[in-house]
């Protein structure tokens, strides 16, 4: 039957996208292609689609943080740390969506001369680990401060003001300036990134090992008993949401305020009353003080620019507030328990710790747990920093430029900048550098760029309703690559799965899921998938959310939910992190939920097994 | 509470009946009043069901007819030394010869009268069991439980006898009877034979307790039988009495639990094909065919599930060593007072094995890593 069909996915060279997406490579950069100057390499290795980073279609600026982790992540790997056995993990585009491989590991000669180096640099960090994060969230925000700092002209004057001439010429202006900043930008973000995976890899080793250790000594333990032992980690990703904890309850001590803030309307309308009475305007400037940096918080993941962050759309944040306050007024805690997470969490330590028998073994695991509880927080830490902080004062930089183009006829709306790569960008800025240096009534080529806009546009609105292949190319025999495993979800079963179903099998015959249990506790309920993170808003309380990927950003929904479902996430992705954090059951990794569940189904989510039923079907 | 020591130790010598006063003679023992101290008196099985209701562990109420009581029987009317006379000269190693030996001691034994004492003090046991469970007559289960059964280092197991759904005192009688008889099956007497063990030196009890009513049931193991790891508790049942998963005449359904995180990691389910029970007309338990709707239906629900790796669990920790557990699911009781544990005993196979590694050799990778963790210094 569909089973022995097909053994191996499409070739990344044959495999065709539908029609509508024709001229889709120019979005990108030409090494972002599968190329045949590259062909026997690319035949060779295994890749699939990342839903982690990319589970939509990528607009051409937004892929600039795509390039610049497919080399912070791998140098890491591959040049910095020389962790022995492994490479770095490279990126394709199908399409409008991206693909990713792990590179296999380097001959035998290589492994020996990085182990040595492994030692020297490595032993180094693990010994001074704590102040080297200290270190690292200092320069860190130094960069983001850096550019917010970058001036970006509001406009390309008709004359250049006094100032810049007399009493001595500057030596070069708004033509200049332009161009310097964008490059500025651009350099900062790729410098973030290089920060980024500093001490993230080592991280995610040290989590490996405790891992490994955990289940050669007590099999087949889930996921969610690993994260349980990791749990509880004071997280800077969970601080916006505790800031909202925090003014839903100052609201509820100030007279008037918790009714502004309960009432239907816009966040403006809300903002306009709070200014009309003192305890309002009181609640305001707390708000205002927690806004930088905790609001900078991107609505969604931080990877694309049309998902907004809390401070240019103020309504999220404000509904999460109202909703909060609406709470506390029930007499409901609306907090976390980080308490009880801790407590679990060492009683769970203790009692695995109590049933190993050797010396020996209890050695190893004392040791690898020690780790994993020093330096892990780092893992979640940076996700605000740099996914959220960083990116969302990029975004707001990026608009201004996009402001900049649309007043000298580029491109029609702001947010078309994004339709442009990073290479483009200064293209245009030349062009209307050139055009504004050249005189008066200088034609530009507007009509041009904004015809690109809008067929990039319909491309990428016609690759939203395709459903792309899982991986391309060659299947390894076994998945070795921990971050494949553990951040992807991707497993030697999870590829078996995606063969079987290149036999195509009807979604409708499909009752259950498989991935992993990586948050216990076992509930039946209606599902809600998200493909697009924007359709949260139609999330209703008590439902199941099943969706590509989860965010810690996506915090107060947690709150909500009966439990998760997604498509990718292993042991660390955020997914399941959240999930435990929140004790929400969920099953991450199962691959396909989004394409085989409904929105009404009825499932039941087992977090132990990590099995997914479809009870019932809707309608 | 070192249990594995009290064991370990040597059985106690026999009793001289000649100086015992009568009045001091147990001739039987309820559950509730014997534990560990009892095993002379009552074997292995009846003291660890006398331990597990001390540790508040759910039981079938029951007594024991202790060795006491056996001793008496086989040393009236001189009946001891014919059947050691017989045994004497037994080659282990001639089937014929020992199935010969073994059904002339069998029947002298079960055909033997027994004296009023002895028979009343039986019945005394049984009738008290009646009125706690506020039934005219209660269906017993009629096990043996050996004196040197169940001792960690030598697995007995299945060498005598049980007999099921026993109604009234005579056929109680009766049915212990058999059980003491079973201490002669040609098994047992190569056994002792090949091992060593006197025949004199084993003494037997048997415990008379009542019948669960097994809507399922089965066994559970404190560690994983397969690869020992001690974070699991691999729980195996089935419809009906659990004679069919101890025996393995039915594919059971499989279920491992992490008993730290109580997680059920993995289920299975088989076609469970026959099940053991009471067949009312027939008087008697019966292997029937299951429907084949309920072949595939899993026989436990969660709740119970959890259930069972809670008591597990109080089990190991009152024993202080991995267990080989019986349960069953009493369909005349609500949840969790339907939850049953039928036999508890100390697991075998891997409690014996040298506390070794499990995590073993490393690789250079490894090595090197757990290097380099060593060096962090620890955070609060």
């Amino acid at each position: 039957m569909a089973e022995e069909k097909a053994a191996r996915f499409p070739d990344p060279h044959e495999f065709q996208v539908p029609s509508e997406l024709e001229g889709w490579e120019e979005m990108y950069p030409s090494h972002y292609l599968f190329s045949k100057e590259r062909g026997e390499w690319e035949s060779g290795q295994f890749w699939y689609q990342d839903k982690i980073h990319a589970p939509e279609p990528m607009p051409p600026l937004d892929l600039l943080f795509q390039e610049a982790w497919q080399i912070s992540l791998s140098q890491y790997t591959t040049r910095v740390f020389c962790i022995p056995p492994a490479q770095g993990i490279a990126q394709r585009m199908v399409g409008p969506y991206m693909y990713i491989c792990a590179v296999a590991p380097p001959p035998d000669e290589v492994i020996g001369e990085k182990a040595q180096l492994f030692e020297k640099r490595v032993f180094y960090v693990f010994e001074h680990y704590n102040e080297l994060w200290d270190k690292w969230l200092t320069k860190f925000k130094a960069l983001g401060k850096e550019m917010e700092a970058i001036e970006v002209p509001k406009e390309l004057p008709k004359f250049v003001p006094e100032d810049q001439v007399l009493p001595a010429p500057t030596g070069y202006y708004v033509s200049y300036d332009i161009l310097e900043s964008f490059n500025n930008l651009v350099n900062q973000m790729f410098k973030g990134w290089q920060y980024h995976f500093e001490m993230l890899n080592l991280t995610y080793l040290a989590y490996l090992m405790f891992g490994d250790v955990c289940r050669k000594l007590f099999t087949g333990i889930s996921e969610s008993a690993i994260g349980k032992m990791v749990a509880g980690a004071y997280v800077s990703m969970f601080r916006p949401e505790e800031e909202l904890c925090q003014l839903s309850r100052l609201a509820t001590s100030l007279s008037g305020v918790a009714d502004i803030l309960k009432s239907e309307g816009m966040a403006d309308q809300k903002i306009a009353e709070l200014g009309k009475s003192e305890d309002g305007k009181k609640w305001l400037e707390a708000f205002d003080k927690a806004k930088d940096p905790w609001f900078y918080v991107s609505c969604g993941s931080g990877w694309f620019h049309y998902e907004g962050s809390w401070i240019n759309s103020l309504d999220i944040p404000y509904s999460y507030i109202k909703s909060y306050v609406e709470r506390l007024e029930k007499g409901e805690t609306i907090e976390r328990s980080l308490d009880e997470v801790d407590k679990e969490r060492d009683k769970t330590v203790a009692k695995y710790r109590e049933l190993i028998q050797s010396d020996e073994d209890r050695d190893a695991f004392n040791n690898a747990y020690n780790t994993v509880r020093t330096i892990y927080r780092y893992a979640e830490d940076h996700l605000f920093w740099v996914e959220h902080w960083f990116h969302t004062i990029w975004f707001a930089k990026i608009r201004e430029f996009g402001s900049l183009l649309v007043d000298n006829g580029m491109i029609n709306e702001v947010d078309d900048i994004f339709m442009f790569n990073r290479y483009e960008i200064p293209e245009l800025l030349t062009e209307i550098a050139t055009g504004w240096a050249l005189g008066v009534d200088i034609p530009v080529r507007g009509d041009y760029y904004k015809a690109k806009v809008d067929k990039r546009r319909k491309i990428l609105k016609a690759a939203s309703e395709w459903n792309p292949i899982p991986a391309l190319g060659v299947p390894p025999e076994e998945v070795a690559e921990p971050f494949t495993i553990m951040l992807w979800g991707v497993t030697t079963d999870k590829v078996k799965e995606w063969l079987k179903g290149m036999g195509e099998v009807s979604v409708e015959d499909v009752s259950e899921l498989k991935g992993f249990a990586s948050s216990a506790g076992v509930v039946e309920g209606t599902a809600r998938v998200l493909k697009r993170l924007k359709e949260i808003v139609d999330l209703k309380e008590g439902e199941i959310m099943v969706c590509p990927t989860t965010n810690p950003s996506w915090a107060p929904v947690f709150t909500k939910i009966k439990a998760a479902v997604t498509d990718i996430g292993g042991l660390t992705s955020h997914a399941a992190i959240v999930c435990r954090e929140y004790g929400v059951p969920s099953v991450t990794g199962t691959g396909v939920a989004t394409s085989i569940i409904k929105t009404g189904d009825i499932i039941k989510v087992d977090g132990e097994t990590g099995v997914v039923t479809i009870v019932k079907r809707a309608g | 509470m070192e249990w594995g020591t009290s064991w370990g130790s040597a059985p106690k010598p026999i009793p001289n009946l000649l100086t015992i006063p009568e009045k001091a003679m147990n001739y039987i023992l309820n559950f509730e009043n014997v534990d560990k101290g009892s095993l002379a008196l009552v074997g292995g099985k009846n003291a660890s069901l006398g331990e597990m209701i001390k540790a508040g562990i759910r039981v079938p109420p029951g007594f024991a007819v202790t060795t006491d009581s056996y001793l008496i029987f086989i040393t009236e009317a001189g009946k001891k030394d014919e059947i050691f006379h017989i045994l004497s000269d037994v080659d282990p190693e001639d089937m014929e010869s020992l199935n010969n030996v073994s059904a002339e001691v069998q029947a002298l034994i079960k055909s033997a009268s027994i004296s009023d004492t002895v028979q009343t003090a039986i019945g005394e046991g049984y009738f008290q069991l009646c009125e706690r469970c506020v039934a005219e007559s209660v269906p017993g289960a009629v096990r043996s439980s050996a004196t040197a059964e169940d001792l960690p280092t030598a697995s007995f197991a299945g060498q005598q006898d049980t007999y099921l759904w026993v109604e009234g005192a005579d056929q109680v009688i009766k049915n212990v009877q058999k059980c003491w008889a079973s201490l002669f099956t040609p098994r047992a007497i190569s056994y002792r034979i090949k091992n060593n063990f006197p025949h004199e030196k084993v003494l037997i009890s048997v415990g008379v307790q009542k019948m669960v009513n097994s809507r399922a049931a089965g066994v559970m193991f404190t560690l994983h039988p397969t690869d020992g790891d001690p974070s699991k508790v691999v729980i195996e049942g089935s419809w009906g009495l659990g004679e069919t998963v101890v025996s393995g005449s039915v594919n059971p359904d499989k279920f491992v639990v992490d008993k730290v995180v109580m997680e059920i990691s993995e289920r299975t389910i088989s076609a469970k094909h026959i099940e053991c029970v009471y067949d009312i007309e027939k008087g008697e338990v019966v292997h029937a065919d299951i429907e084949p709707d309920m072949q595939r239906k899993c026989c436990l629900e969660d709740p119970e599930i959890k259930e069972l790796v809670k008591i597990a669990r109080k089990i190991e920790k009152h024993y202080g060593c991995a267990m080989d557990i019986e349960w069953a699911i009493d369909k005349d009781f609500l949840f969790p007072e339907s939850v049953f544990i039928v036999q508890a005993r100390p697991e075998t196979v891997w409690s014996q094995r040298k506390k070794e590694s499990v995590i073993g050799k490393k690789s250079g990778y490894q090595l090197l890593m757990e290097q380099a963790m060593k060096r962090i210094k620890i955070s609060g």
